[in-house]
């Protein structure tokens, strides 16, 4: 059987642990994409491209098709733009709205808060 | 970044010609002399006219603006076959004296007829030259200009207009503030404005048009979360309605920021190219917007409370209506 893991992902801009949450939804350049354990172990860290970035239009649906292919359950942005809104509802995908603060400090409490 | 660091207002109103971008321009001017690192950026990528209002017409750097893809038939394979011509949901495929031909200015890349052609004889023409970014650096006003500006027949884009303010805040090095004049409307490109940005400075006229559509881009606003105050343009051309959207911000948590008055200065100065409060600074309307700006800069001095105090409580769902292209008929 598989291990569970939790996939939380980031908006973010060059991506990574010490990068900051960046204030766009639909067009951020990266997603940072980490998967913890059921015991809030950071099992691994990812970095991607998100294909909202480069579209013309429709970028918010883009962006939320690729998370919803990599299997995110938590993603952690900015408030997204009226389309991706609908189809993060849509997608079951947990959202968490803030932007401005490293990835690291917003994992650190968001592991605590679920794991506490 | 902060956002304390680097805060960026967006003017918005829904309804066009309210004067966005006679209100941008002055505002700028009167941060900018108050001591703000500011920059201008024209985000109406369809009409962008910022600069004439500032009688800008010599750009530091034209960059070019290149995206999407236009499909093209080749006559060497082509089995007019028709399968392209029936397909395409933006009827973009035309049949010219035998042969078919795809329009460019229709085309939407959406590579329906290349899926569906039996024998391969359509290929793409990518990064077709979509539009441009304009900068000037030095402005008889001592903040840089930042214009985007859509070549006509081209897609509405928000990622120009979101490339256009990634510039400004590229040049801006975190730190100032960024004054965005948004496009008409609640689509794709306003979308791009109010994204990331940190206050929207709403423009409305007391006419039952401005008014509806100052509820529309409201929405939007609280839809993103960005706290919103309220300039009425024009209110002593009825009288009746000032009230009522005053209200309307009251209810909504919107900051009246002030009225300014119909002036006639203030078309005359546009066809001078310049703006208002250099063109005619002991008019009426300069000195309005004067006092309007005042209210604006003791609300940045105090910037983080006031945030606090009118942010949205929460998202502004809504229901995307789908269309197909067909179905318009």
């Amino acid at each position: 059987m598989k291990p569970l893991s939790i996939k939380i992902a980031f908006t973010t801009d060059k991506g990574g642990l010490d990068d900051r949450i960046v204030e766009r939804f639909g067009r951020a350049r990266t997603f940072t994409i980490v998967e913890v354990d059921e015991k809030g172990n950071i099992l691994s860290i990812n970095i991607i491209e998100n294909p909202g970035s480069r579209a013309t239009s429709g970028a918010g649906i883009k962006a939320v098709q690729k998370l919803v292919d990599m299997g995110i359950d938590i993603v952690v942005g900015p408030n997204p733009g009226p389309n991706a809104y609908m189809a993060l509802i849509q997608s079951g995908i947990r959202l968490y709205t803030l932007s401005g603060q490293s990835v690291k400090e917003v994992l650190n409490k968001l592991l605590r808060d679920i794991f506490k | 970044m902060s956002s304390s660091d680097l805060i960026e207002i967006v003017i918005a109103s829904g309804k066009g010609g309210v004067g966005k971008s006679t209100i941008a321009a002055s505002l700028a001017i009167i941060l900018r002399n108050s001591g703000y690192r500011v920059i201008a950026v024209d985000a109406d990528a369809e009409a962008p006219n910022l600069h004439l209002v500032l009688g800008i017409n010599r750009w530091d750097r034209v960059l070019e603006y290149r995206e999407g893809r236009i499909g093209f038939i080749r006559d060497d394979k082509c089995i007019h076959c028709g399968y392209c011509y029936d397909s395409c949901a933006f009827s973009a495929i035309e049949e010219k004296s035998g042969r078919y031909v795809i329009n460019p200015w229709i085309c939407e890349g959406c590579y329906t007829c290349s899926f569906v052609c039996p024998v391969k004889a359509i290929s793409f023409k990518y990064n077709v030259l979509a539009g441009y970014i304009k900068i000037a650096y030095n402005t008889p006003y001592k903040f840089p200009l930042v214009s985007s500006e859509l070549k006509p027949g081209r897609p509405n884009s928000g990622k120009l207009v979101t490339e256009a303010k990634n510039l400004g805040r590229t040049i801006s090095g975190g730190k100032g503030l960024i004054i965005v004049d948004a496009a008409a409307g609640i689509g794709c490109q306003v979308i791009a404005s109010l994204a990331g940005s940190h206050l929207a400075l709403l423009v409305a006229e007391p006419t039952p048009a401005s008014f509806s559509d100052l509820k529309r881009i409201h929405k939007l606003t609280k839809h993103f979360g960005i706290p919103s105050a309220l300039i009425i343009n024009m209110y002593n051309i009825n009288n009746d309605l000032v009230g009522r959207i005053i209200e309307y911000a009251r209810k909504e948590n919107i900051e009246l920021l002030g009225l300014l008055p119909y002036d006639y200065s203030v078309p005359k100065s546009m066809a001078m190219k310049k703006p208002v409060i250099h063109a005619y600074p002991s008019s009426e309307i300069a000195k309005s917007i004067i006092e309007v700006c005042n209210k604006l800069l003791t609300l940045l001095k105090d910037w983080e409370n006031w945030r606090l105090k009118h942010i949205p409580e929460k998202i502004e769902p809504f229901i995307p209506v789908i269309i197909k292209p067909k179905e318009l008929g």
